[in-house]
């Protein structure tokens, strides 16, 4: 029996401490998730307990059937959506039906030097409509079908969403690399 | 704008592939008490089951204790009646009287009458005061009595069978109650005792997982000792009651835990406790920031990150051990019968009962000459432990009130101290209590 199968079955059984195995070895992974779909640390806290809340009362669910840190994030994903979709007037979605191209677009970007922690920081920057947009499709890789019904939005506002997403998250790239190269050159 | 939408995807997602943040520490706790609270009501049943089991007991003990004391319904020793002649008198059926020539047994007016049939049930002996020829033991018998003030040698004890089976009761009229030559002086019926013991403490432990099989190797028990002040409360001549407050003290060595002192500068941006080691006791987490533990790769310490993400060699920690050591106290509530098989100056009980055992303290920590480094605690632990014992006790009587005692008992935790998957594993002791007790 795998390490993973020991650790639901424990945790199935009520182990405490197969449960806090289980948090330890996912937790930062999660929380990380939760960052991206939330504009602030504390959202990004009670996203990360809820959605641990229902892996644990979903535990069962689970039939070992595909990687279970994908369905973990699955579930987390979901806790998130579910925080938008009940708090529309925080996370409303412009139900904008036309792409409108941006201005201008940074050419032959060189996104040398740039970390994780600089795209998280730069992702969670989006406005909320367009960091869910851009998670679920780019990140996710659901489709624009999908998003729409996932967050109750058309499939074009979708793609203008992500549309828009792109450019901004584009533009904050270029911006980060230039001042990262400006500090590296003294 | 597609091809660079996808390289912003792209960077994006390749990108945060494998990063990871910490969360804050603390927030483990918010969750374990949300889903803690779907499994409260099995532990309440549990503990209603516990509890009722100790309700009935101690409702069946106490019912049993009182009916010995009291004997069967409306057995009296004698009455002083202002009648001239004796009548023996049956309390079930008052219709039924011995026949008037039974009176001619009683020739004198200071005749003592006495039942012993229930002296032994209530633990009540009779010592006369009068000169020394009239000193004699009454024997114990279910039968009656009519004894006769007389000289040893002239004593006569002649049994009445009761009818059919009820006690018979015997109204005399020159009886005299309490006789004047006769003292009735109970015996001590509580003793107050005091014990203490090194104990040898394991586990059981069954399973057909790795863990399993793999910690008890690791662990080694360590001394323990366990002592306390108990009460008992005699039932019966062989039965009696003893509860009290005991405190215990169990330990156990984990071999292959090394740890170093120095990492507290290292250990500032992991965040919550550092290192995890399951145990059959629980699972120990450090809490001590300056503390480094590693197994060196057998995986018996859990971290935030591997093994060889960190070298504690290169990083010039200071060894400590190569083991770490739990502590856990309990304070022990016992409920126990014992049962005197012989009574005599060296007596030899069986004892059995349950206890509550509270937990009280737990650490964790390792030695270096002579000197204990905190590392943390065990998590996990059910609070509340319920175990049986078993055992025999000798006692030697040094006077009426004072006795020794020697106890070798054996205990068997009912649960266990925390709940490991998969696995069977259930801490057991063994100790010899020794101690004196005191009657009264």
């Amino acid at each position: 029996m795998s390490e993973i199968k020991k650790i639901i079955k424990g945790c199935l059984a009520g182990s405490r401490r197969d449960q806090e195995l289980l948090y330890r070895r996912h937790a930062a992974k999660l929380y990380t998730v939760c960052l991206q779909y939330s504009g602030n640390d504390e959202e990004a806290r009670d996203i990360l307990q809820e959605g641990f809340i229902k892996i644990f009362e979903n535990l069962h669910h689970y039939k070992h059937e595909g990687s279970f840190e994908g369905w973990m994030r699955r579930i987390t994903v979901n806790t998130a959506l579910e925080k938008f979709r009940t708090r529309p007037s925080l996370y409303r979605v412009d139900d904008i039906d036309t792409i409108q191209e941006p201005d201008a677009e940074p050419d032959n970007q060189d996104y040398a030097g740039l970390e994780a922690n600089d795209l998280l920081e730069i992702i969670r920057e989006l406005p909320t409509k367009y960091r869910m947009v851009f998670n679920l499709y780019a990140i996710e890789g659901y489709s624009h079908k999908e998003i729409g019904e996932m967050i109750n939005i058309s499939e074009g506002t979708s793609k203008s969403n992500l549309s828009r997403a792109r450019v901004i998250l584009q533009r904050r790239v270029g911006s980060y690399t230039g001042i990262k190269k400006k500090v590296a050159n003294g | 704008m597609d091809e660079k939408g996808a390289n912003i995807d792209l960077l994006f997602r390749n990108g945060l592939k494998d990063f990871e943040v910490l969360p804050p520490p603390g927030l483990w706790n918010g969750i374990h008490s949300a889903i803690k609270v779907k499994t409260r009501p099995i532990i309440y049943l549990r503990a209603a089951a516990v509890v009722t089991v100790l309700l009935t007991m101690s409702f069946l003990a106490y019912r049993w204790s009182r009916e010995m004391s009291l004997g069967p319904a409306g057995s009296v020793i004698a009455f002083n009646v202002p009648a001239s002649s004796p009548v023996i008198y049956n309390p079930i059926d008052n219709t039924q009287y011995l026949p008037e020539k039974k009176n001619n047994m009683v020739k004198s007016s200071s005749n003592v009458l006495l039942e012993t049939e229930y002296n032994s049930a209530i633990n009540e002996e009779i010592e006369t005061i009068a000169p020394p020829e009239q000193i004699f033991n009454i024997p114990e018998t279910k039968s009656l009595y009519l004894i006769k003030n007389e000289t040893i040698s002239d004593l006569e004890l002649k049994p009445l069978n009761s009818s059919k089976g009820n006690p018979i009761m015997i109204l005399y009229p020159d009886l005299q109650y309490p006789p004047v030559n006769t003292v009735v002086k109970p015996v001590n019926k509580w003793s107050i005792e005091a014990l203490a013991s090194p104990t040898y403490y394991s586990t059981f432990t069954s399973g057909s997982d790795q863990l399993t099989s793999q910690l008890p190797s690791t662990e080694k028990p360590l001394f323990s000792y366990s002592g306390g002040v108990g009460f008992s409360y005699k039932i019966s001549k062989r039965f009696s009651i003893q509860s009290g407050i005991y405190y215990s003290s169990l330990g156990q060595r984990v071999d292959g835990i090394y740890s170093f002192s120095g990492f507290q500068k290292y250990n500032e941006s992991k965040g919550g406790p550092s290192f995890v080691v399951p145990t059959t006791s629980g699972t120990v987490y450090t809490i001590n920031p300056d503390v480094y533990l590693t197994d060196y790769g057998s995986g018996k310490v859990i971290a935030a990150y591997t093994n060889d993400a960190f070298d504690p060699n290169k990083a010039n920690l200071q060894y400590i051990s190569n083991s770490l050591t739990q502590n856990l106290s309990y304070l022990e509530l016992p409920v126990i019968v014992r049962y005197k098989v012989i009574d005599k100056m060296i007596g030899i009980n069986i004892i059995g009962g349950l206890s509550y055992n509270l937990l009280v303290s737990n650490s964790a920590y390792t030695m270096k000459d002579g000197t204990k480094y905190s590392i943390g605690d065990t998590k996990g632990l059910n609070p509340l432990a319920l175990s049986s014992s078993l055992g025999m006790g000798m006692e030697y009587n040094l006077s009426d009130k004072l006795s020794l005692n020697l106890e070798p008992t054996f205990r068997y935790y009912l649960n266990p101290f925390s709940v490991t998957t998969g696995s069977f594993i259930h801490p057991y002791s063994f100790g010899i209590f020794s101690g004196v007790s005191y009657k009264f």
